[in-house]
């Protein structure tokens, strides 16, 4: 029983190493999928949509068997584990033998190899090492690198290009895990979440997905943001300016837009949206009118004082979004925007005075304003008041996109090798044929693009044709062959 | 190889080596030309715009696709030729078509499901006519060139506006991206196109050829039966705001419908025609009876038939009228721009029943002409390892600019789920032809599965399911 018993991780292992295991799996995980988005997904839809579009008891079944939220559910995960295990059990399965194929390379051929070599030639030649010698210098013609290899004696000729292609299947599969790895590393210490920040101020607080909120050890302040429009008026840019205090300090400062995020310590902050809730007012374009009751354009900004004339000045110091006057008196009535109300305080340097002057531009009113020698005149535009924006951003913490963006560069070199670059082969030997004739025997092989290679293949023969018939002339005696055999030795060595 | 004998077939028009067909594909042409060069002078303004462009485009696209039928029809090989060079000059036409929008715009024609239709078929046109010069795929257009014509339709009737880019789309990794995607999916429908040539060439039976032909276009049928066909026998169509060029919105994404009375019908009738020969199709194969297959070709002539008369009815009928809807009171208007892939869908079912005859009638002529099995499938192998690494390379770009963009690289978006379903559907292929040696047919059948994958990646994706990717 023992033996049972410790055969079972072995027949996981089998069974996860067998390729039709691996196709099963990655069909099941096309089929999850598509039901993934032919289901409302909840992390996606709004509440309120789901319900519309299902019955509450399917919508219930739907949850139980978490067909909501396929893409987390724990079974989909480890659906995906196991396609990782699989890619992992096939190549350490196969991987053994296409190293060795790789490191110790089919150098000699035997008759077995010959036979059965799909491109191959017979040249008849005169003399011992006449064709070797053609070959050789034929190949180098052609750019092949060419290895002389003796063996007892025997010598013969081998070439190849690109033996790395055979490898490459591998790095596309590595390739694959990096970019789990990424998404795994993600997954479990990645966060995004959503922060709004206010012109003009800072916040250190982000809404997570899941409704919960997370501290930042640094803050952001948004020192101003923007939208700009098209000319039929849809929007055509989004801008922050972004400002990291961190200790106090600060750190870095970017404008971002849509495509562009801030990155501090690996937090990326985006652009997501940009809007504006009226709580705040940066300035105000008004008219006032002194004792010749001439009209005069006045631009303020919050908390900045401009000079009426050289003993006059005037500041905006106040906003209310909803305000009213009772006994001469403003209040603040709520924090929508219902009745606008905004203070102006006139300071006379010359009599010392100061006067809280209260402009109401939905009621045409101006409250307060009875011992100034000028007079204000409320804004008349919705242009003329510059609300606060408040830009949104979408925060996210992806440690593990390094690893799927290493993952995505190296599958590109992988399919590029794998499937572009084919290794090729050629031997050369010669030998006795059937009537113990000697030829030179040339024969060839590619892993892929067979028909391209049958051409390279016959311009080689072609080559060596060439080459045994211009330059060795008919007959040449013993002695010739002597002299050319140091010339081929170091040939060979090169 | 089937053992079966061959399908009693319905008698092919005699051969003639005349060039009634070539004369009058030559006089359509013309005659289009000429009114539209008319209308054009007439409505002023430039005459070399892009809608003119893509307009002449479109006449010889679908010059070229009757010059294949016509070859299909009566065997003159000379046809192939003039197809070919037919289809040359819609793809000048339609290059100057992208260089124009490219121009006015300023940016590639990249943004919209229209401008992404555009860069598809010039990718296709220019896909057919490498395949045919250098892989000798002559007749590879009989199949590419439809597929160009019903795209180049659905333009016609989608909006068309060079429309700003919203501040997501500003980004070079959009022209990236989508570059890469219309190269991947022009790619895999070239492969498509030449695994059914390997099917041709392999003697794949001609009645399953047609059991497939009329399920696909039962299903087209079905289709629109089951999503339009209203009660009283009327057909549901979008209604149509005239003044902004634009459907009708009841609400945020909510189309309003109207009813065309009786059409619904039609539809029907053409639904049974399709089925008719499936049927056909079903009772030979139970009753080992072959004659009724004959009668099944005969039911695809018929059918078609049927289809060109309810094309026409919908086509009159939905042009420039007024009709009730029962969603809210009044007669809206309706235009053939509102029902894009309801007549898409119907076009595609009499190319697909047209390309059947074609082949009923002149199998051995199509065989004689096309490379042999061998070679077909090998290049059919070769274009899905251009394809898929094309593939690859768009989802990456994709996910590094969702990640700029949306802050995430993957969040399993329908058209996300979908390019990766599509991507791990020829990783199969791939996987199945190195490691198992899958060749010929059930590489073949792969090839087509995977386009069909495409489709629905490409428009399936974006008119059912919703999602972030809302403009293509």
């Amino acid at each position: 029983m023992a033996f049972a018993v410790l055969s079972i991780p072995k027949r996981i292992y089998r069974t996860l190493a067998n390729l039709r295991t691996g196709v099963v799996l990655l069909i099941l995980v096309v089929i999850a999928s598509a039901l993934g988005t032919f289901v409302l997904q909840r992390p996606v839809t709004e509440p309120d949509k789901l319900q519309a579009a299902y019955s509450p008891q399917i919508l219930r079944w739907l949850d139980r068997l978490t067909l909501t939220d396929i893409f987390h559910s724990w079974w989909f995960l480890s659906l995906l584990a196991l396609v990782s295990l699989s890619i992992i059990f096939v190549s350490v399965e196969r991987f053994p033998n296409s190293w060795r194929f790789y490191a110790r390379p089919y150098r000699k051929t035997d008759s077995h190899f010959r036979a059965a070599n799909p491109h191959k030639v017979e040249i008849p030649i005169r003399n011992a090492d006449q064709g070797l010698n053609a070959a050789e210098r034929a190949l180098k013609k052609l750019r092949w690198p060419v290895e002389r290899i003796v063996d007892n004696g025997e010598a013969s000729l081998y070439s190849e290009k690109h033996r790395f292609s055979v490898m490459a299947v591998y790095l596309i599969h590595a390739s694959l895990l990096l970019i789990f790895l990424g998404g795994i590393i993600d997954g479990v210490f990645g966060f995004s979440g959503f922060m709004s920040i206010p012109q003009g101020q800072q916040r250190n607080t982000i809404e997570l997905k899941n409704g919960k909120m997370k501290q930042l050890p640094f803050s952001v302040r948004c020192n101003s943001a923007g939208q700009e429009d098209y000319a039929d008026g849809s929007p055509k840019k989004w801008w922050s300016k972004l400002a990291v205090v961190d200790d106090g300090r600060e750190t870095q400062t970017k404008e971002i837009v849509v495509n562009d995020p801030l990155v501090y310590h690996g937090l990326r902050f985006y652009q997501a949206s940009y809007w504006i809730d009226g709580k705040k007012v940066d300035g105000l374009r008004i008219a006032y009118s002194g004792l010749d009751s001439k009209a005069i354009p006045l631009e303020l900004r919050f908390n900045q004082p401009v000079n009426l004339d050289p003993e006059t000045t005037v500041t905006l110091i106040e906003y209310m979004p909803d305000a009213f006057v009772r006994d001469g008196q403003v209040f603040k009535k709520s924090d929508s925007i219902e009745n606008l109300a905004f203070a102006l305080e006139v300071v006379d340097h010359a009599n010392n005075s100061t006067a809280k002057v209260w402009l109401f531009p939905a009621e045409h009113n101006v409250v307060g304003a009875e011992n100034v020698k000028f007079q204000f005149q409320n804004p008349t535009a919705a242009k003329d008041i510059d609300f606060s924006p408040v830009t949104g951003l979408e925060v996210s913490y992806e440690p593990g996109q390094w690893f799927v963006w290493a993952g995505c560069l190296l599958m590109g070199v992988g399919l590029f090798v794998a499937f572009y670059t084919v290794h090729m082969r050629i031997w050369a030997v010669e030998l006795a044929d059937a009537q113990g004739k000697l030829v030179l025997w040339i024969g060839g092989t590619s892993n892929k693009n067979k028909d391209r290679f049958e051409q390279k293949f016959s311009a080689v023969v072609a080559e060596i044709r060439n080459e045994l018939d211009t330059n060795t002339p008919a007959a040449r005696p013993l002695v010739q062959e002597k002299k050319e055999r140091p010339e081929l030795t170091m040939a060979g060595t090169k | 190889m089937s053992t079966r004998a061959r399908v009693t077939q319905i008698e092919p028009p005699a051969t003639t080596g005349g060039n009634a067909l070539l004369v009058l594909v030559g006089l359509g042409v013309a005659f289009l030309l000429i009114t539209a060069l008319l209308g054009a002078t007439k409505a002023g303004g430039s005459l070399f715009n892009e809608s003119n462009l893509l307009y002449v485009a479109l006449i010889f696209y679908a010059g070229a696709g009757a010059l294949y039928m016509g070859f299909g029809v009566t065997g003159t090989a000379k046809y192939v030729k003039y197809a070919s060079i037919c289809t040359a000059i819609g793809f000048v036409a339609n290059t100057l078509a992208v260089a124009h929008r490219w121009y006015l715009s300023g940016r590639p024609p990249f943004a919209s499901i229209y401008e992404m239709l555009l860069s598809f078929v010039w990718t296709l046109a220019l896909l057919t006519l490498i395949a045919e010069k250098k892989f000798g795929v002559k007749i590879i257009g009989s199949i590419t060139m439809p597929l160009a014509v019903v795209c180049v339709i659905l333009m016609q009737l989608l909006p068309s506006e060079v429309r700003p880019l919203v501040p997501a789309l500003q980004s070079t990794w959009l022209h990236v991206h989508v570059t890469l995607a219309m190269l991947s999916y022009a790619t895999c429908a070239v492969s498509f196109a030449l695994a059914m040539m390997f099917l041709i060439k392999d003697d794949f039976s001609t009645d399953l050829f047609l059991a497939w032909t009329s399920t696909l276009v039962t299903g087209i049928y079905l289709g629109i039966v089951v999503t339009r066909f209203e009660r009283w026998g009327g057909l549901s169509v979008t209604a149509w705001d005239a003044q902004n060029k634009t459907d009708v919105f009841l609400g945020r994404g909510v189309r309003l419908f109207v009813t065309i009375p009786d059409l619904g019908w039609l539809f029907v009738i053409a639904l049974l025609g399709a089925l008719t020969p499936l049927a056909l199709y079903f009772l030979a194969r139970a009753r080992h009876d072959d004659s009724y297959l004959a009668v099944a070709n005969k039911a695809v002539f018929v059918g078609i038939l049927l289809q060109l008369v309810v094309l026409g009815a919908f086509v009159l009928r939905v042009r420039d009228s007024s009709y009730a809807s029962p969603f809210q009171d009044g007669l809206y208007p309706t235009s053939l721009a509102a029902s894009p892939f309801i007549l898409g869908g119907m076009v595609a079912a009499i190319f697909a029943s047209l390309l059947y005859l074609m082949l009923l009638w002149r199998r051995s002529d199509l065989q004689d002409l096309l490379p042999s099995g061998d070679t077909l499938d090998r290049v059919t192998y070769k274009t899905i390892c251009i394809a898929f690494p094309l593939l690859t390379g768009m989802i990456a770009t994709g996910a590094f600019w969702a990640n700029r963009t949306w802050g995430s690289y993957w969040s399993w978006d329908p058209k996300e789920t979908w390019a990766a379903i599509t991507w791990l559907v020829y990783a199969g292929y791939l996987h199945m032809r190195v490691t198992r040696g899958w060749r010929g047919r059930r590489a073949a059948y792969f090839a087509i599965l995977g386009f069909g994958v495409v489709i629905f990646t490409f428009l399936g994706v974006t008119y059912l399911l919703p999602g972030l990717h809302a403009y293509a």
